[in-house]
Formats: C-alpha cells, sequence, structure tokens
C-alpha cells in the first residue's frame, strides 16, 4: 500500500509527452488488431497482446526510473558576469536499481546526458551557464526527461529547486601591479633585498637590475617590505568610465588582493567596504548588487 | 566462457543492435524470399562486411537499381493486376520493397527514423506468412529480442543490463497477455486462409477405395493424420473407430463406393442411440474430402455433409490442416430403412467368382432362418478357417479373393477380411458393405487427447439386420497375429512415452492457443458457470504465474555486486541502514563500521566482522572457509 501512494507520489510529479513512436505503437496496434479481428489469427493476437503490454509496462517503468531521482544544486565557486560558467547538480537515485538514458534540461535550452544513476548513489553534472548582467539571479525551471524504456512516451520531471546566486561584476581593468605604480608615493618603504623576477613592464624603472640588463636578462629587484602596504585604497570616483567598468575595474582589483593577500578599502559613494572588516565573498556582493 | 564473458562487457554500438534485430526478423522472411531476392540480400551483407564506410549518393542508386532488378526478376510472371489482388503476392511485394529501401538506408550507416520501425514492420509481415506452433516460439522470442535490444540501445549498448531489464519488462507483461488473450472478447470470422501452412505433406491411409491386390493401400507409418481431443477420457478402446467412406460395389480386385449419380433417397439420418460425445478433430491434409467422425456421428459437422450413412464429406479437398467440432453417440449400430437403391448396392454379388464362398453362404442361410443368428454363424465360419492377420499376405487369385482368402491362402489384413465377410454375407443373404476409416489405438492416447496415425487405417464391415446397420469387425475372426505386425516401427518404450507427452503438449498448445477461437472462449466461459472448481483451479493457476513473475522480476532486479564478499555484507548493511545509520559520502566500508562501533559499545561483533571483511578483501583471502565464516558472523550479529 506504502508503494502504491509512494508511485501515485512519483507518478504526479512526472509529466508524460507522445512522441512519434507513440504513433508508431498506436498504428501497429491498430493493424495487428484489424488483422487480428478480421483473421481470427492467433498469432497476431499474440503479437497484438505483448505490444500492448510492453507499451503499457513502459509507463510505470520509466515513471520509476525517473520519478525516484532526487536533484539539488551545488555551490559551485563565483560566477562573474559575461564569463562562461557551470551550474553543478547533485543527482541521487535513492532507489536499489539504476536509473537510465536521463537527460537534464536547463532554461535555455541546454542539456546534458547523463550516464548510468547507479542504485543508492549520486552523479554531479554540470551544466553551462553564462550570466550576461551582474546582480542576483535565480537558475530554475530544470528539468529531466527521459525515454526510457520504449521511447514511447517523452517524461519529464520538473526540479522544483531554484538555484539562488550572485553573477559578480566582470574582472577587467587595469591590472593592480598598474594601479600600484601609479600610486608610487604611497606604496610603502623599501627594506631587505628578496631576490629578482622578470620585468613585465608594470615595475618601476628604479627597480630594474641593471646588471641583469647587461647579460640579456631583463630583471627587476624585489623588496620584501615592498608589497606591505598600509593604506591601499581604491576608490570608485577616482576610477574612470562609466559604472559597470568602474564595477569591473574593482572587481578585478578585488580579486587580485585577494590572491595577493594585500589588505585593501574600497571607497563607494556613501559605502566605505574595508578587507579587513569585511570577507572577500561580501565585498564582491556588495559590487555586485551596487 | 571467455568469450560470454566478453560479450557480457562489449557495449554494443546502435548500429550493431539494430543488424542484430534485423537479422532476427529478416531470418523467417529469408526462407520465402525468391532467389533474385536473396542474391540481392547476399550482396548488401557483404557491402556491410567489407566496406565499413557509408555508401556514396552513386552507390546508392546502384543499390536500389539492383534492388528494383531484384524485385522484378522474383515477381516476373505473377506482376499483374490480377496477381496483385491476390493478399500474399500483394505482401511478398511490400516484403521487396522494404528490403530495398531499408538496404538502401543502411548503407548510409545513419540511424534514422525509418530504419527504427522497420525490424516491427518486418515483423508484422511474417505473421501472414507463417503460423504454427514453430512461428508461435519464434514469435515470442523476437518480441524479447526486439524488447533487448531497444533496451540495450537505452542503457549505451549494455546488453547484459538490457537483458536483465527486458526480462523484468516481459515478466511485467506476460500476465496481461494471457489474460487478454482468454478474455479479449472475439467475433466468429473464420480464421484465414493464407499463411503458412507448415503440414503440406499428404497424409495416406484411406483414400475411398478398397484394393485387395498389390495396389492395396498399407502405410504402416506412424505419422499422425488427426489429432482428437476429447472432452473427458478416451474412450474405450472398442468404441475408437472413426468412420470414413462407404464401399459397396466389389469390383473384383477392389471395391468402390456407390456412384454420384446412384439414385438413393434423400432421407435425413436418424438419431442414433449410445453413449453422446463431443471432440475436436485436427485433421491434416489427405488431399480428400471425408471428415472422420467416431461411429455413430450424431451430429453434422460444421461446412460439411452428412449423409444417409453418416459419412461426412467437404466441398473440396482437403488440403489445409482442418480443425472441426464433432458429436458422435458411441455405438455400434444404427437404425436405417432402406430404400431399392441401397439394398441392391448392399446386396450385389457375383456367385461365379467365389463359388466356394457361396455354397458355404447358402447353407449358413439354410441352417440360419433368423438373420440375427446368421451373421453370429457368419462370424464363426470365419474363426473356424483359421485365418492369420499378417501385413505381408500372399499373393491372392483376383478373380476369386474371397475364396483365395477363406480357403487357400488364409492370410490377410483388414481389408482381406472386410471383404471376403461382406462378400459372405451378402451371400448369405445379409444386406454388408464395407466401411473405411481408421481405428485408433487407445494405447497411443494420452488423457483425453489420442492421437490417430496412417497405420490405424481401417476396414471393417456392417450387415443390415432387423433394420440397423451393425458393425462387424472381420479382423477379430483371424486366429493367428503375426508377431512382426504388432510393431512395425521398433523403438524404446521412454522415447516412444516422451515422444507421445511432446505430440500431447503440441496438440494441447495448438487447441488452447494456435486455434483458440470464439466458440472455445464462450465454451470456457460456460463451462466456467457451471463449475466452481474450474474457476479456483483457474485463479489458482493466474496466482501462481503472478508469482513466478515476480520471482522472475525479483532475480533480474537484483542489485549487482563487484564480489561476492560484498554481496555477502548487504544484510548487514540493511541493517544499519534499517538503524537509520547512513554511509556518509565517500566514507569506506571500513570507516563506516568503526563509526558505528563507536556508537554502539556493546556490539562487539562488527569489528570482527570488519576485520574479516578487510583480511578477505585486502590480503586476499578469498577462500569458501573464509566467506562461510563472515556469513556466520554476520547472521549472529543479525540475531543480536
Amino acid at each position: 500500500m506504502k508503494s502504491l501512494v509512494k508511485f501515485i507520489q512519483i507518478h504526479r510529479s512526472i509529466k508524460q509527452h507522445a512522441t512519434r513512436f507513440s504513433l508508431v505503437v498506436v498504428v501497429l496496434l491498430f493493424g495487428l488488431f484489424m488483422e487480428a479481428y478480421m483473421h481470427d489469427f492467433n498469432l497476431v493476437y499474440i503479437t497484438l497482446f505483448f505490444v500492448f503490454s510492453l507499451a503499457f509496462s513502459a509507463g510505470p517503468i520509466g515513471v520509476l526510473n525517473l520519478g525516484n531521482l532526487q536533484v539539488k544544486f551545488n555551490k559551485q565557486g563565483r560566477i562573474f558576469s559575461g564569463k562562461e560558467t557551470e551550474i553543478l547538480f547533485n543527482i541521487e537515485n535513492p532507489m536499489t536499481t539504476s536509473s537510465w538514458s536521463i537527460t537534464l534540461h536547463s532554461k535555455d535550452n541546454t542539456s546534458t546526458t547523463l550516464p548510468q544513476i547507479k542504485g543508492e548513489s549520486s552523479n554531479n553534472v554540470l551544466l553551462p551557464f553564462l550570466a550576461h548582467k551582474r546582480g542576483t539571479f535565480s537558475y530554475g525551471n530544470c528539468y529531466l526527461e527521459s525515454k526510457y524504456p520504449l521511447s514511447t512516451a517523452r517524461l519529464t520531471k520538473a526540479i522544483n529547486e531554484v538555484y539562488e546566486g550572485i553573477v559578480y561584476p566582470q574582472p577587467k581593468g587595469k591590472p593592480l601591479d598598474t594601479f600600484l605604480n601609479e600610486q608610487e608615493t604611497h606604496y610603502g618603504e623599501e627594506k631587505e633585498f628578496d631576490g629578482l623576477r622578470e620585468y613585465d613592464g608594470s615595475q618601476k624603472i628604479s627597480h630594474i637590475h641593471w646588471a641583469s640588463v647587461a647579460k640579456g636578462e631583463m630583471s627587476v629587484k624585489v623588496f620584501t617590505k615592498e608589497t606591505k602596504i598600509h593604506n591601499l585604497t581604491f576608490s570608485y570616483n577616482k576610477l574612470k568610465g562609466d559604472k559597470e567598468s568602474k564595477l569591473s575595474q574593482l572587481c578585478l582589483w578585488v580579486l587580485e588582493c585577494e590572491k595577493k593577500r594585500l589588505p585593501f578599502a574600497i571607497e563607494l559613494p556613501q559605502k566605505q567596504l574595508n578587507s579587513k572588516k569585511e570577507s572577500i565573498d561580501e565585498i564582491l556582493e556588495h559590487l555586485a548588487k551596487y | 566462457m571467455k568469450f560470454l564473458n566478453t560479450l557480457q562487457n562489449t557495449k554494443f554500438s546502435s548500429l550493431a543492435l539494430l543488424d542484430i534485430s534485423y537479422i532476427v526478423v529478416l531470418l523467417p522472411l529469408l526462407l520465402m524470399l525468391k532467389i533474385p531476392m536473396l542474391f540481392f540480400v547476399g550482396v548488401i551483407i557483404a557491402i556491410l562486411i567489407f566496406k565499413s564506410t557509408p555508401l556514396k549518393s552513386i552507390g546508392i542508386l546502384f543499390i536500389f537499381m539492383l534492388g528494383m532488378l531484384a524485385l522484378y526478376l522474383s515477381l516476373y510472371g505473377a506482376f499483374s493486376f490480377r496477381g496483385l489482388s491476390r493478399l500474399k503476392l500483394f505482401l511478398e511485394l511490400l516484403v521487396y520493397i522494404l528490403i530495398i529501401v531499408v538496404a538502401m538506408q543502411r548503407l548510409t550507416r545513419e540511424i534514422n527514423f525509418y530504419l527504427l520501425i522497420s525490424p516491427f514492420l518486418f515483423l508484422a509481415l511474417s505473421l501472414f506468412f507463417y503460423y504454427g506452433m514453430l512461428m508461435l516460439i519464434y514469435i515470442i522470442f523476437e518480441l524479447f529480442l526486439l524488447l533487448w535490444m531497444i533496451l540495450s540501445h537505452r542503457m549505451g549498448g549494455d546488453i547484459k543490463e538490457g537483458f536483465a531489464s527486458s526480462m523484468v519488462m516481459f515478466m511485467y507483461s506476460l500476465p496481461w497477455v494471457v489474460v487478454l488473450f482468454i478474455f479479449f472478447p472475439r467475433i466468429s470470422f473464420e480464421h484465414a486462409n493464407y499463411g503458412f501452412r507448415g503440414e503440406t505433406i499428404q497424409r495416406m491411409g484411406h483414400d475411398g477405395t478398397m484394393y485387395l491386390d498389390s495396389n492395396a493401400l498399407l502405410v504402416p507409418s506412424e505419422r499422425i493424420v488427426m489429432e482428437v481431443g476429447f472432452e473427458k477420457e478416451i474412450p474405450p478402446a472398442h468404441t475408437l473407430y472413426f468412420r470414413g467412406s462407404i464401399l459397396y460395389i466389389d469390383k473384383k480386385d477392389h471395391w468402390e463406393g456407390l456412384a454420384i449419380n446412384a439414385k438413393r433417397e434423400t432421407k435425413p439420418f436418424y438419431a442414433t442411440t449410445g453413449l453422446p460425445i463431443k471432440y475436436q478433430v485436427t485433421l491434416y491434409p489427405t488431399q480428400k474430402k471425408w471428415l472422420y467422425a467416431l461411429d455413430m456421428p450424431s451430429k453434422n459437422i460444421k461446412n460439411s455433409i452428412l449423409d444417409r450413412d453418416l459419412i461426412s464429406t467437404v466441398e473440396k479437398s482437403i488440403k489445409e490442416p482442418l480443425h472441426y467440432s464433432a458429436n458422435s453417440s458411441l455405438s455400434a449400430k444404427f437404425y436405417d430403412i432402406l430404400d431399392e437403391e441401397t439394398f441392391k448396392a448392399s446386396s450385389t454379388f457375383e456367385s461365379d467368382h467365389n463359388p466356394r464362398t457361396y455354397t458355404k453362404a447358402q447353407k449358413l442361410q439354410k441352417s440360419y432362418p433368423d438373420i440375427e443368428k446368421r451373421a453370429k454363424a457368419l462370424k464363426h465360419f470365419f474363426k473356424a478357417q483359421n485365418l492369420t492377420y499378417t501385413l505381408k499376405p500372399d499373393a491372392l487369385d483376383i478373380n476369386h479373393t474371397t475364396d483365395s482368402f477363406l480357403f487357400d491362402t488364409r492370410r490377410g489384413y483388414c481389408v482381406h477380411f472386410a471383404s471376403s465377410f461382406v462378400t459372405m454375407a451378402r451371400m448369405a443373404g445379409i444386406p454388408a458393405r464395407i466401411v473405411t476409416g481408421y481405428k485408433a489405438d487407445f494405447i497411443n492416447g494420452l488423457k483425453n487427447y489420442l492421437p490417430v496415425k496412417e497405420k490405424d487405417a481401417h476396414a471393417w464391415a456392417e450387415l443390415y439386420i432387423n433394420d440397423y446397420w451393425v458393425r462387424f469387425e472381420a479382423t477379430a475372426t483371424a486366429s493367428f497375429v503375426e508377431e512382426d505386425n504388432q510393431e512395425v516401427h521398433s523403438s524404446s518404450f521412454l522415447s516412444k512415452e516422451v515422444n507421445l507427452y511432446l505430440m500431447y503438449v503440441k496438440y494441447q498448445v495448438e487447441t488452447w492457443i494456435l486455434h483458440y477461437s470464439h466458440i472455445r472462449q464462450l465454451q470456457l466461459l460456460e463451462y466456467a458457470k457451471n463449475n466452481p472448481t474450474f474457476v479456483a483451479i483457474f485463479v489458482m493457476s493466474l496466482i501462481t504465474l503472478l508469482l513466478l513473475t515476480f520471482v522472475i522480476i525479483s532475480y533480474f532486479k537484483r542489485p549487482y555486486y563487484s564480489s561476492k564478499t560484498l554481496a555477502t555484507m548487504q544484510a548487514l548493511l540493511k541493517r544499519l541502514k534499517k538503524e537509520k545509520y547512513l554511509r556518509e559520502d565517500e566514507e569506506t566500508l571500513h570507516q563506516y563500521l568503526i563509526r558505528y562501533a563507536y556508537k554502539h559499545p556493546k556490539k562487539t561483533l562488527i569489528y570482527d566482522i570488519d576485520k574479516l571483511y578487510e583480511h578477505i578483501i585486502y590480503a586476499n583471502e578469498n577462500s569458501k572457509n573464509k566467506q562461510k565464516e563472515l556469513k556466520i558472523l554476520i547472521k549472529k550479529f543479525l540475531k543480536e
């Protein structure tokens, strides 16, 4: 009884659509029926009943194959505007039997076919996603589809969960080093020599290691205290360009600072952001929603 | 075995699965293809084997032209409007066209919708050409295989998983098929006449004439002429006379029936008294018009004529296996008022042909004025002649056959006995005639099933006594039976028994499946109405079928484990799961068991199980004893 109730619940969560093979089955059944009925051909009757019963039993088998699957979204890194990324789905099969021939469809008609989902296991599936705008977004209206077992019906199961995410501004603009060069006076003290590194055009000319230039290599001197800056501040108002390019620039610097583990502050009109007080994600979120 | 293992693990491409389907559905149709079309199919197969790349447009065009040529040559002569009106030819044409189209499409090595549905069209078409037990088995196999291939395709070419799933699905549908087959309302359209006959060989043993010389139709063959299914058990052995034709006219070397234009009164036959019995007959092609019914038929067989001699005939010679229901009253005699023509025909004899017999017959007539006693005396006379029943009789003097048989050779079989008996009866003033047909052997029967063989062909006499035609078994007057006659084909008792059971199964399948009809459906329902035991047995059978289905489904739905040890561990893992103690992602079995053990310090057995499991898996100690030990430990744990 429990199983029946469960099956009814599962059945309700599934939508069935006819396929062209449904039409084939109907035509085949009609043809066989006419042949069997008109000529009292028991072999045809047997074939007719087998085709009918198989098509009939394909329904519940297909429903159980798809209906038991449970889908949830998994957080998958940061999403930046204009940059192709992927949404991670976790598809769990709580049954003891495998599920076959499942396709995951997104709202924007991208799809991916899943391999066998073994019983009592789960599969992670990635769907490509491209956000065109920064800000919050909802990723929903996804569904699972299957034509298992006979292709006579296309079964779909809507994924009710909606992925609520944030699209950060597209990180682009001047590299942080260029910015730092421009901010030389505020750039801390040079103390202990820490070694040489390849010159990439962004370093101060005074740091060029001329001895290496003589050898044909272009290196610059690096000092340990060089990067220790107490007052690295990015000002929104001082940046050139429109709002989106300013936010993109800030986003790039935030990420570079995170990479270099530099503390920083951002001055937004009517808002101050500080990496010592807020996490990088919170800062990025502010930029996304600004 | 290694090949099977490799096969199991091989992933088949969609084209390979489609090819397997085509091979299976085309196999029966290949048997009916004409040589040019077979050649065309051969060419296609050769191209598919030796050319692994898709054929270009010019190649496809060539194949089309070749196919059309093969079609033209195959149907040359039959290809007219008149020919097309014949369904079989029309279907043959459809098969040919479908083969050409499929070949063209297949050679492109691309799968499209039409290529996918064509196996079903071939299957449906093959049903027009074949009919019989073999086809029944094959069609079920075909349906299963097509299902298997579809599921394997859906499962990415995994034929092992595909097989298990198709078994499950097939078993799901089986009870539906059974119920639908039995109860689906039928109408009484005639069974189609086209289709593969399967039984084209003519059955012999009885042909409406009876020769006494070397032309005598003696067919000591085990081949089945007809199969009879009685409603209950087989009637007693002495009643199993299947009436065929009646012979009146003695032509010295042979006997014949009355001429068609004989002026007999067209009286309806009289109802006979005796035990009423109903039975089903499957008569194989005889190329003759007689239907056979047990002595004495009490009802007209459908679509046949029952004449005043209780002989059933059909309009056209029987060229297909024929199924009919018959009704008889088991009796050795039937009431009849003879008309002049019949009386004359059954009393005519030539005294100078058999003078010695005539003298003896006259004596009998004088000695026994009572006709009944005279007939008995005739029997005694035959017995006194010390006649021998043999299938290898000496040649008779063809101008004096009765004299020759009764007084000289004294050796013969049924035809000689019946002929002499009837001749002498007529000479003794008793109207008499010969009946030819089959005397079925009770020993050949099983339960309610009785096969009648060619060697059962028989002739007996009917004497007209006191307004009744009475059967006389002239052969029974033989004093000796030559032993070698009793078994023409020696075979062991066991093989005979097995053969009989196989025939019985075949008959039951044919009766209840292939020839299940509207009438039989009504009979079944009628029988069920009055027989609650039958209903109970029927319901029990259905429940048994459901249980069997359930068992098979459970077997094929069981999860596969990578090792025996893991399979053994499942009982334990299920218990832990039941206790809502779930295994976490990426947690090893060892970690899982230890985690459980920490939470349940009293259940120390879990450590032993874990230890043994690890030992078996990692120390490769996979002996039978270790497995057994693990099983015992798990059992102990589950009991705790």
